[in-house]
């Protein structure tokens, strides 16, 4: 119980500090955003009372309070859900926030699902048959493939698939004139398009993890109870779910939502690359066109999404290995 | 015999010299640590390549002539000319040289990148875990934080803002967030490691803390570090290749993902012009150091986990089963 | 590397064995060397047998074979014949993988050293015995209801016990769970590998007093192999004592510590420490025991022997009976010997 009022407390700060730190950044950093975006205003040729106007507008800070009321109105129109304005786009940010992040959540909660249980049926696989050529192959495979980085595979796989055989699309979301909605041309339209993020993710993703699982399962392999297991009569397929696999998936737990972050990072890249507009797309966008309240929108967003993704990780890891909730070790790590 | 314990020590007659010193720095931390992972035949292959790298970087970059346009022939496929080796782009630059002279930042990069990140990473994770109470709590809640902070997108806003032109600079920009789930990991290492009975007695033996963390729990921390600080360095040169393919990066410093982007935007690489090797090739010199890094990080593994067991000789009170496992969970699979 | 055994077999004899061990060996090399060395005992039934020695003595080896189930990749070879009490004998090396998977833990089960590492993490109690009477299609009721009378014959809460998981319990409980584990499918045989050496002293003695308990009231019979010859002497009614990967005496444990014949024997007697006598008196035994692939010609125990003479060294002795029944593997002295055996006897001391 206390475990668990200490986790939330902890996200909890967390997601303020980072709020404060994008308050910060906007605010405080020397040729920061809010500096730029002024400069650029004024150069448009706004006055400076508009100036000022617009400034707090876009940004929810007025720039002539003093800072810890601006402070203090910046988390407030937070807390009720007011991003901001953004420059580029009519839209306000939290709009196109909300629009743009289900299309890369559903992206890459996809390819990291997929490449757990790619990862796991293949690493048990390789331990089960380790040292042969099946084995073998499969950890040169899996590690020439995790030697390229899934933007880079992301092209080839545009090269081959979108103009060589021009059978997968090789942008956007939807194709241009498919209706939003429950349809199946909808569904089937959306999965087309996004096959190929999801297939360079999950291609140079799966070899690697399921090396970690291989290496969880050979250590699990070597325990005694594996051996008791065998000896009490067990039947293989027995030790091989709820002994071996069910306890070689524990550490793989927090790579999985590490996993989840680090996509979620590496989504401006990947979206650039298919022109996806989620929210890394507009995060790069934001970037280059110096729109500033988008850009720090979409970064507290992701911030806030990767503060959950840990605290869950942390709050369930104890569901699924009884020695942690007995309070063994609070760390899921 | 039953006789009584002398408390009296002489003094030792046996000077350590500087020397002997760093003898045994290097016999402790290098040579016996490489020996073990020299075997493995990953590691042997890592480290090749990498030397390759260092070699390209070093000798190739000297003798060999820095791309600007016009220096051949444009759109040159690759063999076609001793000149340009592996061919040229549109405007005439040779794209070995692209390749080769993109090297030594890169190498500055990852070298920075992964010293500081897993040097931070060290020295957090450790004072944290091994001093607890609120010195381990502040540590560990500061680490989170930037733990949460997403990486690339932090390094995104922090480059566009900075527009840094120093590859050292940019290794550290990288990795700016990366140490803290290191720490964190590091941490919970230096925890179990604080338990064992050697540091127990090191610490009734009055020594002091830094002399404790020198010499009981950074050497078995090692070889753990030694197999991140690989990962970590594959981290940046996937990030940074993916910030320059982006242009986010100044283009002042040559990198190989500025050579994707112009291999993809302006050569038109995809739509079968025949430009296709000049995406390629940067193509495979990221591969090639991110494959070596790998490499070299899953044969340093070995050296965390000697669990190697004998199958003769004193071992047949072993109830275990024989396994000789090469992979272990030990180390973090960021990709 | 075979000892003669010419005169073993016959008198070895139990009357009523229910296992019978015949010059079983273990290789991990083809026959290079061995750790298992050509062991041959009857265990009688209803006894409790100690197998003592040293680490690397080859005692855990001896445990394992007698389950076949020497780990990867190590060679069993030699003749191991269980005698159930209603049926027929069986050579347990001869048996299909099904039929030794139904003989392991029905008529033959162990228990290892560590036993909280010989649960699953991830399970609770109560799981391991459900899987484990499943996967011998017994009857579940009836197994459960025999799990917890185990239980509480050693002294555990069903109930609390079933519903931990391992790491729940303390070092001693889970000893005493995998005890009941072991017998839940009622076996004849108990073949325990230091199942208190990782205990403290009382909960030590307190599981030997258990384990006597449980033999009588269901009618077992235990081989419990450990390296704490005082341990095992207050509960076991023979003793064998092993020394590299051979055995080197067997006798009943009355005899054996009185007048217990082998040099090792004796020199293992006296390096038992005793905290009232004097410092002088405490002996450990000089030097290491040998491995596999470096024997010492002749007995392998004549280079830490003090009685060792010119034959020991060259010729690798045989079985000899003793007084009182007791099997050990030594030259007796020549009849020439300026020594007689009471002063050899002495020189052991």
């Amino acid at each position: 119980m206390n475990y668990y009022v200490e986790r939330t407390i902890r996200a909890l700060l967390t997601v303020w500090l980072v709020i404060t730190l994008t308050f910060g950044m906007i605010r405080l950093l020397p040729g920061g955003p809010l500096v730029q975006l002024r400069a650029e205003l004024t150069r448009q040729g706004y006055s400076a009372a508009r100036v000022n106007a617009l400034i707090e507008n876009y940004q929810n800070v007025q720039p002539d309070q003093p800072l810890y009321v601006q402070y203090v109105d910046y988390v407030g129109s937070l807390l009720q859900g007011d991003l901001g304005q953004s420059i580029t786009n009519p839209k306000s940010v939290a709009s196109i926030i909300g629009d743009a992040l289900p299309w890369t959540m559903f992206i890459m909660i996809t390819s990291v699902v997929l490449i757990f249980a790619i990862a796991i049926v293949w690493g048990a696989v390789m331990a089960y048959r380790e040292g042969s050529t099946f084995d073998m192959a499969s950890s040169s495979v899996s590690i020439l493939l995790g030697s390229m980085p899934f933007y880079v595979l992301a092209i080839g796989l545009v090269v081959v698939f979108s103009y060589k055989f021009q059978v997968l699309p090789a942008r956007y979301r939807t194709s241009p004139g498919v209706e939003a909605g429950l349809s199946v041309t909808f569904v089937v339209d959306a999965l087309r398009h996004a096959a190929l993020p999801i297939a360079s993710l999950v291609i140079t993703g799966a070899g690697l993890q399921a090396l970690a699982m291989r290496g969880n399962s050979i250590s699990v392999l070597g325990e005694d109870y594996v051996r008791v297991a065998r000896l009490r009569g067990l039947s293989d397929r027995r030790i091989s779910t709820r002994y071996v696999a069910r306890n070689a998936i524990l550490p793989m737990y927090t790579g999985f939502l590490t996993l989840i972050g680090f996509y979620f990072g590496g989504s401006p890249i990947l979206e650039e690359v298919f022109t996806y507009p989620g929210i890394g797309y507009y995060l790069f966008q934001a970037l280059e066109n110096r729109d500033y309240p988008l850009m720090m929108g979409i970064f507290l967003v992701i911030t806030i999404a990767l503060v959950l993704s840990v605290y869950i990780a942390d709050l369930t890891y104890g569901k699924i290995d009884p020695r942690i909730r007995s309070g063994e070790s609070s760390e899921a790590y | 015999m039953g006789g009584e314990f002398s408390f009296e020590t002489t003094s030792s007659d046996v000077e350590v010299t500087w020397g002997e010193r760093l003898r045994d720095f290097y016999e402790e931390f290098v040579y016996k640590p490489g020996l073990v992972a020299w075997n493995d035949r990953r590691t042997k292959i890592g480290g090749t390549i990498l030397a390759v790298y260092v070699l390209m970087a070093t000798v190739g970059a000297w003798l060999y002539r820095t791309p600007t346009s016009n220096q051949a022939a444009r759109g040159l496929q690759p063999f076609e000319v001793w000149s340009a080796p592996l061919g040229s782009t549109g405007s005439g630059e040779d794209i070995l040289a692209m390749a080769i002279h993109a090297t030594p930042s890169m190498l500055i990069m990852i070298a920075t990148g992964g010293v500081f990140a897993t040097g931070v990473a060290v020295v957090i994770g450790t004072v944290a875990g091994y001093k607890g109470g609120v010195v381990d709590r502040g540590l560990t809640s500061f680490s989170d934080v930037m733990m949460s902070i997403p990486g690339l997108p932090l390094v995104m806003v922090l480059a566009v803002v900075f527009s840094p032109t120093n590859p050292a600079l940019i290794g550290i920009l990288i990795t700016i967030n990366y140490w803290a789930g290191l720490a964190r990991a590091i941490r919970s290492q230096v925890l179990t490691l604080r338990e064992n009975s050697y540091v127990e007695a090191s610490r009734t033996m009055g020594a002091s803390t830094t002399r404790i963390l020198y010499k009981d729990i950074i050497p078995n921390l090692m070889p753990y570090v030694l197999v991140n600080f690989a990962n970590a360095a594959r981290y940046v040169v996937f990030t940074s290749v993916g910030l320059y393919y982006l242009g986010i990066l100044p283009t002042s410093v040559a990198n190989w993902g500025l050579q994707l982007n112009n291999a993809y935007k302006q050569a038109g690489a995809l739509v079968g012009t025949g430009a296709l090797y000049q995406l390629v090739i940067p193509m495979v010199a990221i591969m090639g150091i991110a494959l070596a890094l790998i490499l070299l990080s899953q044969g340093l593994d070995r050296v965390f986990n000697p669990r190697v067991r004998t199958r003769l000789a004193g071992e047949s009170e072993s109830t275990a089963g024989d396994v000789d496992d090469e992979t272990t969970a030990s180390s973090e699979v960021m990709t | 590397m075979a000892i003669e055994r010419t005169q073993q077999r016959d008198a070895i004899g139990a009357s009523d064995p229910v296992i019978r061990m015949n010059d079983a060996s273990v290789t991990y090399d083809e026959g290079e060397s061995y750790v298992l060395d050509g062991v041959s005992l009857e265990v009688e039934r209803g006894e409790i047998l100690g197998i003592v020695g040293e680490s690397g003595s080859g005692k855990s080896m001896l445990a394992s074979a007698m389950l076949d189930a020497v780990p990867n990749p190590g060679l069993l070879s030699g003749e191991i014949t269980y005698r159930p009490s209603d049926g027929d004998e069986t050579d347990i090396l001869e048996l299909s993988q099904s039929e030794l998977r139904e003989m392991r833990w029905e008529d033959i089960s162990m228990v290892f050293q560590g036993a909280m590492s010989s649960f699953n993490p991830t399970m609770k109690i109560r799981g391991h015995f459900a899987e484990t009477l499943d996967a011998h299609d017994a009857d579940r009721t009836a197994g459960m209801e025999r799990a917890r009378e185990l239980l509480s014959d050693l002294y555990l809460d069903p109930d609390r016990v079933l519903d931990s998981y391992p790491h729940e319990l303390s070092g001693g409980m889970t000893q005493r769970a995998l005890i009941a584990l072991s017998l839940v499918l009622d076996p004849d045989l108990l073949v325990m590998d230091e199942p208190t050496a990782a205990l403290d002293l009382l909960m030590q003695r307190s599981i030997l007093q258990l384990l006597g308990g449980l033999r009588e009231k269901y009618d077992l019979t235990m081989v419990f192999i450990t390296h704490d010859l005082p341990l095992v002497a207050a509960l076991a009614d023979r003793l064998a004592v092993m020394y590299a990967f051979k055995l080197v005496e067997i006798a009943d444990t009355r005899e054996m510590i009185e007048n217990g014949g082998h040099p090792y024997t004796r020199a293992l007697l006296n390096s038992t420490p005793n905290l009232d006598a004097p410092l002088e008196e405490m002996r450990p035994i000089d030097g290491k025991s040998p491995a596999p692939i470096n024997l010492p010609s002749g007995c392998a125990y004549h280079p830490r022997c003090p009685l060792a003479t010119e034959q020991c060294r060259e010729e690798v002795p045989g079985y000899h009976e003793g007084v009182g029944g007791a099997w050990r593997g030594v030259f007796p002295p020549r009849r020439g010997d300026q020594r007689n055996s009471a002063e050899l006897r002495r020189l052991a001391r």
